[in-house]
């Protein structure tokens, strides 16, 4: 699992061009959006996108990604209970 | 007629005129044929969590309009026009690039929402919270031009204040594209800009955005007193009399112009009618050039316009774009004669005030 937030961490920041922000300095607990990295809707749709074409995952239900997206340990979670870590 | 004072300025360009001291003494060369822009740290002006989704033309965008918004220390504006020839291609290009390169899958919305033409205006009006007017004209060679006639249309309407600005950026792929196309000068010219026998510009890229009040304040720094465009003109007399027609509207004559600004872009074919031209405006004025140190491109008036306040401001024509041997004893009035390849022409007058 750690191996795969690690992964995470590196694919959010390229996806999202966050430049300023160093993979240790993201907490894989803190919410994503919001507080924490303070992403929002526009990134919703970005991280959607980088399930799809990095682990082959399509979110169906857009509802679920309120629970998938909380944090990149939820994301982490939900990529290996689809089995495509 | 009503007259636009320019109240604050800001301009990013291939020289150091982000730097508000600076005054054409040290000139950067154009990168063997084509120029880029000079870019700040653009921290100093964008918050990171915007900064992180801005291609190059917003973040240059972005951060001329707020030195021109400082320099006119106010907090809000009644408008916001824009004007650009090719928009945020930058993003443009990312966006078709990742439709090729995924085949049609996999497309993210970022790059395509920042890559509208609009995307400078929407977002500094995003930042300063304005509501109110807000427009983009795409009109080639004349996208800046038309920023000017429809703020002084507004401020006819009752508008105070509006930011007006050009914005234009260019690519490595955009670059490359149009050299093989031969847009460039092939070979480095020995000769002056407004004297150029071969075809090719220099390309480039810039922004510069420019504080527009109705009312003379004590921040003005210059007054627009009129602008007009010219399309296609078929000879360098139709020209030349159209500018007497338009300087007849202001109630002066070519003799009270102390430094005629001229678009020469170094291709011939686009020149011809201004080296036609020239002779007529050395006779009662004094000519100058500027596209030897910023480059051709759609939204250059708007460089041409900056180089026009700073002459005013500084009461000196800088050899570098001297074309005349004569230096003005005063300059109370600089008219500037745009051209876009040999299609777009403009006259826009600047005033002391």
């Amino acid at each position: 699992m750690d191996a795969l937030i690690e992964k995470l961490k590196g694919q959010i920041i390229e996806q999202l061009n966050l430049a300023e922000v160093k993979p240790e300095e993201i907490n894989p607990d803190s919410p994503l959006f919001g507080e924490g990295l303070g992403l929002d809707s526009i990134d919703a749709l970005e991280l959607i996108v980088l399930l799809e074409k990095h682990y082959g995952i399509k979110i169906q239900d857009p509802k679920d990604g309120k629970t998938i997206f909380q944090s990149l340990r939820t994301m982490a979670e939900y990529i290996k209970s689809q089995g495509k870590s | 007629m009503t007259k636009a004072y320019i109240n604050g300025i800001g301009c990013i360009s291939p020289q150091n005129s982000i730097d508000s001291e600076w005054f054409f003494d040290a000139i950067n060369p154009a990168k063997g044929d084509y120029f880029d822009a000079i870019e700040p740290s653009y921290k100093e002006f964008i918050a990171p969590n915007l900064l992180r989704r801005m291609g190059r033309a917003i973040k240059m965008g972005v951060a001329a309009g707020n030195i021109a918004i400082q320099q006119a220390g106010i907090e809000k504006v009644d408008a916001i026009i824009t004007g650009t020839g090719l928009g945020c291609f930058e993003d443009s290009e990312r966006f078709l690039l990742a439709i090729l390169n995924n085949d049609e899958q996999f497309l993210t919305p970022t790059s395509f929402i920042q890559s509208t033409h609009n995307t400078v205006g929407s977002q500094i009006a995003l930042i300063m919270k304005c509501h109110d007017y807000n427009f983009t004209y795409v009109h080639r060679g004349f996208s800046f031009e038309s920023t000017i006639q429809d703020a002084l249309m507004l401020f006819e309407e009752g508008k105070e204040t509006i930011l007006v600005g050009g914005i234009e950026e260019h690519t490595p792929n955009f670059v490359v594209l149009n050299r093989r196309a031969h847009k460039f000068q092939e070979l480095p010219s020995d000769k002056p800009i407004w004297k150029s026998t071969t075809p090719g510009i220099q390309m480039s890229e810039g922004t510069a955005f420019f504080v527009l009040n109705k009312t003379k304040t004590e921040k003005s720094l210059a007054s627009i007193d009129g602008i007009q465009t010219l399309y296609k003109p078929k000879t360098s007399a139709d020209i030349l009399n159209k500018l007497h027609s338009f300087l007849k509207l202001h109630n002066l004559t070519l003799a009270d112009i102390d430094v005629t600004l001229m678009g020469f872009s170094d291709d011939v074919n686009f020149d011809q009618k201004l080296q036609e031209l020239l002779p007529s405006i050395e006779k009662e004025s004094i000519a100058a050039c500027y596209k030897n140190v910023c480059g051709e491109y759609h939204t250059a008036s708007a460089f041409a316009m900056w180089t026009a306040t700073k002459l005013i401001e500084k009461q000196k024509l800088p050899k570098v774009l001297a074309i005349s041997d004569k230096a003005p004893s005063k300059i109370k009035h600089v008219l500037i004669i745009n051209q876009y390849l040999g299609i777009n022409y403009s006259f826009t007058l600047l005033s002391q005030c």
